[in-house]
C-alpha cells in the first residue's frame, strides 16, 4: 500500500497538464453526463407523475378491479366489496373512491370563448370520506356541500381549461359545464397531470352522482367504484390485513399494498407503453455520445505521448501498468466530469420542473444510476483506446 | 584440425589473459524486414560478443543494421534468426514476461528525449526508479546525483517545456542511468550536447563501467567522444564488417610492425590489415600446414608454440620453433609456391590469419610505400 502511494500519479499528472484540454474534454463528458441525467429525470418524473394520485391518496391497501390494468382504464368493482373489507379487523376504515373520465368533458362557458369541451378526470368521494392526504383540498371541503360545486385541479391543462386560477370570485364567475350541466368551480387544489390526464376535478359524491347518471346504466351510479380505499389501525400488520382481505373478497379484484399497487402503474407504464424504451433509447444515446467523447480524449491523450509510452515499455513497464494507467485516467475523467454534469442537470431539473409542472426530482437511486453509467462510458471506452497504447513500438524509438 | 572461428581477430575474442564474462552474445543473427515478397533481409549472420564492463561503440552508414542490432539487443524486436544471448537470457523466443524483466536491467538513451511533458525532471527519472523498486532514499539521492552531475541541479523541478533541448536529452540520460542498469543501450545520446556536457555523459558511462561493470553500447557519429570506445564496431550492409576490440587491435599491430616486409606500413595501413585478420585455432598435435600444399594464409601466433618440420624426402627433421608474436607461411604466398615445410601445434594455439589476397595486396601497397619514400628522397639529392 505505502509503495503504491509513492507512486507518481502519472493519469492525474497527464489529464491536469493541459488545462484547456482537460476542460474541453470535461466539457464533453458532462455534456454527456446532462443529457442521460435529463432522460432518466424525464422518465422518473413521468413514471412518477402517473403515480401522483396514488401518492397524494390516503389508505395503505387498496381494492382495484383485476380488470384495470392502469388508472386510467375505468374498469370498476361493486361498492359492496368496500363495505365488505370495511368489516374485516383490523381495517379502520373502507372508502370508495368514483372518477370517470370519458362521459367528464368540462367546458367553458365565458362569452366569447370557443365553445368547446375538453375531457377531464372527475373524482367524487364522500365529503365525510376524506380519501387524500392534500392540505389544500381538505381545507375547501366545505365548498363542496353545496351541490353541483367542484374544485379544479391548478396544474390542468390552460390550453384546454383557461380558467382564472389565482382569483377564487373571479374562477367562481366563470360560468363551466360539466358532460353538459352546469358546474360551479369554487377553488383550486393541487394535483397534476398525466399521460393519461389533462386534468382533474374533485367534487363530493352527490354531485358527482348527478353529473354521471349513466356510469351505470340500471340503479345507482354510485353503487359501482373505481377504486376502494383502506385504512388500517396497525401498519406493522399490513401483509396480514391484506391476506386477510384477500380471502375474503372475490377474485375479480386486487388488494394491493401501496407499494404494490404503486409498482404495477410505473410497470403498466414502464412495459405496456413506448415509453420505456423512448427512455431506453434517450439514455443509450447519452452513454454513446459520452463514450465517443471519452474515446476521443484518451485516445488523443494517447496519441500525443506514444514516444514516451513507448519508452516506459522499453524501460520495462508492462501492459497491465498501461492499462491501469488508462483505467485510472477513464476513472478520473468520469468523476470530474460527473460533478459538473450533476450540478448543472440540478439546475435543468428546477427549471424544468417550474415550466412544465413534472415531477422532476435528483434521487440518489437516479444520480448512482447514472454515475455508474458514466463510469461504465469512461472504462468502456478507456479499454478501447489502449489498444492504442499497447500498439506502441519502442524498437521505432531508435 | 584446425578449427576457423567466425568473429575477427581484433575482436580480442582469444586474446590472453582473464576474460571478463559476456553481457551481449550475438551469434548468426539473420534479421528480416516486411512479409512475403516484401521481405527483405536487415542483417547478414551476424557475430558479436560484448564483455562486462566494456564501452562499445557502434558505427556505419545509415541503414547498414546498426540500430536494428541494437534493437535486437536492447529485446525491442524479436529475433528471427540465430541465437541472442543478454546477460544469459537467449532472446529468440522469449516470453513478455522474461522481456519485461530483462528490460528493467537494461538502460535506454533514444536520440529524442521522449520526456513526460506533464512530469518534473525528477519524476520523469524516478519513472525508472519506481519499475525497479528501487528504496526511496536511494532512488533520492541518486536522481539528485545524476542531475546534479549533468549539470541540472537548479532544474530538478522544471517540466520539460521550461528546459532547453540539451538539459532534456541529459534528464533522459539520467532517466537511463538512475537504476544501475548492467547494460546502457543508446542511440546518439551526445548529439544535441555541447562539448561539456557530452564529455560529461561519457565520463559517467565510463564510471558506471568501471565501478558497476556496465556495458556500454552506443551508435554514435560523434568523433569527439571516440577515445572512450573499448571496442569499435563498424557495420555495412546490414554485415559487422569491422569488430576491433582497442587494446587487442593495438597488440596485432605491434607484431605486425615486426615483420619486416610490413615494417614500413603506416599505423593505418596496419590497422586495416589487422581488421582483415581471421582467428583460428588448433590443439597440441594439429597440423596447420603441410609441406607441398598450395599456401592460402599467412599465419600470426597469437598464444601458443608451433614446431617446423621439413621433410627432405627421406626424412622429416625438425627445423625450428616458433611462439607467440612470430609468424609463418609467407613464404608460399610471396614466390606463389607450395608450402616448403609442414607447422604442427605444440600446444592449444591460436593464431590470426591473413588471407593470400588480402597479403599480396599489402604487400603491393608497402612495395609502392617504400617506392615513393625513396623516390621523395631521390628527389631531394
Amino acid at each position: 500500500m505505502l509503495a503504491t502511494q509513492r507512486k507518481t500519479p502519472l493519469a492525474w499528472k497527464n489529464l491536469t497538464h493541459d488545462w484547456r484540454r482537460l476542460a474541453v474534454a470535461l466539457a464533453g463528458i458532462a455534456f454527456a453526463v446532462l443529457l442521460m441525467f435529463t432522460q432518466v429525470g424525464f422518465q422518473n418524473a413521468l413514471f412518477d407523475s402517473q403515480v401522483k394520485i396514488i401518492d397524494d391518496m390516503r389508505g395503505d391497501i387498496f381494492l382495484v378491479s383485476r380488470a384495470k390494468y392502469t388508472l386510467a382504464a375505468e374498469k370498476r368493482f361493486p361498492l359492496a366489496l368496500v363495505e365488505r373489507a370495511a368489516g374485516v379487523p383490523g381495517v379502520t376504515g373502507a372508502y370508495p373512491l368514483y372518477s370517470e373520465l370519458t362521459l367528464s368533458r368540462l367546458k367553458n362557458m365565458t362569452p366569447g370563448r370557443r365553445s368547446k369541451a375538453f375531457p377531464i378526470r372527475s373524482i367524487g368521494f364522500h365529503l365525510n370520506q376524506p380519501v387524500f392526504r392534500n392540505r389544500d383540498l381538505n381545507d375547501q371541503l366545505g365548498k363542496l356541500r353545496v351541490r353541483g360545486t367542484a374544485l379544479l385541479d391548478r396544474h390542468s391543462r390552460r390550453a384546454n381549461f383557461d380558467f382564472p386560477l389565482d382569483d377564487d370570485e373571479a374562477l367562481a364567475a366563470s360560468p363551466a359545464e360539466l358532460a353538459n350541466q352546469r358546474i360551479d368551480l369554487v377553488g383550486t387544489f393541487s394535483l397534476g397531470t398525466d399521460f393519461a390526464h389533462d386534468g382533474n376535478l374533485v367534487m363530493s359524491a352527490e354531485t358527482f352522482a348527478d353529473h354521471f347518471p349513466q356510469r351505470k346504466q340500471f340503479g345507482d351510479p354510485l353503487s359501482v367504484v373505481d377504486l376502494g380505499i383502506v385504512e388500517i389501525d396497525d401498519p406493522a400488520k399490513l401483509q396480514d390485513i391484506r391476506d386477510r382481505l384477500d380471502a375474503i373478497i372475490d377474485d375479480s379484484v386486487f388488494v394491493l399494498t401501496r407499494d404494490a399497487f404503486r409498482e404495477q402503474e410505473v410497470n403498466f407504464w414502464h412495459t405496456s407503453t413506448p415509453i420505456g424504451i423512448v427512455f431506453l433509447a434517450g439514455k443509450v444515446i447519452g452513454f454513446i455520445v459520452g463514450m465517443v467523447i471519452c474515446y476521443q480524449v484518451i485516445y488523443s491523450d494517447i496519441a500525443d505521448h506514444m514516444p514516451e509510452f513507448a519508452t516506459l515499455k522499453a524501460m520495462g513497464y508492462s501492459r497491465g501498468y498501461f492499462i491501469k494507467l488508462i483505467v485510472g485516467e477513464a476513472v478520473l475523467l468520469a468523476l470530474l466530469g460527473f460533478i459538473p454534469g450533476s450540478i448543472v442537470s440540478y439546475g435543468l431539473y428546477h427549471a424544468l420542473a417550474g415550466a412544465t409542472g413534472l415531477l422532476m426530482r435528483m434521487s440518489v437511486p437516479s444520480a448512482s444510476l447514472v454515475l455508474v453509467l458514466t463510469l461504465a462510458m469512461c472504462i468502456g471506452s478507456g479499454l478501447l483506446a489502449v489498444r492504442k497504447l499497447l500498439s506502441a513500438d519502442p524498437a521505432s524509438l531508435f | 584440425m584446425a578449427v576457423t572461428s567466425p568473429f575477427p581477430a581484433t575482436s580480442g575474442m582469444f586474446a590472453d589473459g582473464a576474460q571478463l564474462p559476456k553481457t551481449v552474445k550475438v551469434h548468426g543473427i539473420n534479421h528480416y524486414f516486411g512479409e512475403g515478397e516484401l521481405r527483405t533481409q536487415a542483417l547478414f549472420d551476424n557475430f558479436l560478443e560484448v564483455r562486462r564492463g566494456e564501452i562499445v561503440i557502434m558505427t556505419g552508414p545509415s541503414g547498414s543494421g546498426k540500430t536494428t542490432l541494437l534493437t535486437l539487443i536492447g529485446t525491442l524486436r524479436t529475433v528471427c534468426e540465430g541465437s541472442l544471448l543478454v546477460l544469459g537470457n537467449e532472446l529468440n523466443g522469449a516470453s513478455r514476461d522474461q522481456v519485461n524483466r530483462l528490460r528493467q536491467e537494461l538502460g535506454f538513451i533514444f536520440q529524442a528525449h521522449n520526456l513526460f511533458g506533464s512530469l518534473t525532471a525528477y519524476q520523469n527519472v524516478n519513472m525508472a526508479c519506481e519499475l525497479v523498486g528501487m528504496e526511496r532514499k536511494e532512488s533520492d539521492r541518486r536522481i539528485r546525483m545524476l542531475l546534479e552531475r549533468l549539470g541540472l541541479g537548479e532544474r530538478i523541478d522544471y517540466k520539460p517545456d521550461s528546459l532547453s533541448g540539451g538539459q532534456k536529452q541529459r534528464v533522459a540520460v539520467a532517466r537511463g542511468l538512475v537504476h544501475n542498469p548492467k547494460i546502457v543501450l543508446a542511440d546518439e545520446p551526445t548529439a544535441a550536447l555541447d562539448k561539456e556536457s557530452g564529455r560529461e555523459v561519457v565520463t559517467l558511462f565510463q564510471e558506471m563501467a568501471t565501478d558497476h561493470g556496465c556495458t556500454v553500447i552506443m551508435v554514435t557519429h560523434d568523433s569527439r567522444i571516440l577515445d572512450v570506445a573499448d571496442r569499435i564496431v563498424k557495420m555495412e550492409g546490414g554485415r559487422i564488417k569491422t569488430d576491433s576490440a582497442v587494446q587487442e587491435t593495438s597488440v596485432i599491430c605491434e607484431f605486425l610492425q615486426q615483420f619486416p616486409l610490413f615494417s614500413s606500413l603506416t599505423p593505418t595501413t596496419l590497422t586495416e590489415v589487422a581488421d582483415m585478420m581471421r582467428v583460428e585455432t588448433a590443439e597440441q598435435g594439429d597440423t596447420i600446414i603441410r609441406q607441398h600444399d598450395p599456401g592460402e594464409l599467412f599465419y600470426l601466433i597469437r598464444t601458443g608454440s608451433v614446431d617446423v618440420l621439413v621433410d627432405d624426402g627421406k626424412q622429416t627433421r625438425k627445423v625450428a620453433q616458433l611462439k607467440e608474436g612470430q609468424y609463418f607461411g609467407e613464404a608460399a604466398l610471396i614466390r606463389d609456391e607450395p608450402r616448403n615445410a609442414t607447422i604442427v601445434a605444440r600446444e592449444h594455439c591460436v593464431f590470426y590469419t591473413l588471407g593470400k589476397a588480402d597479403f599480396t595486396r599489402t604487400l603491393e601497397r608497402a612495395a609502392s610505400f617504400r617506392e615513393e619514400i625513396q623516390q621523395a628522397l631521390f628527389s631531394r639529392s
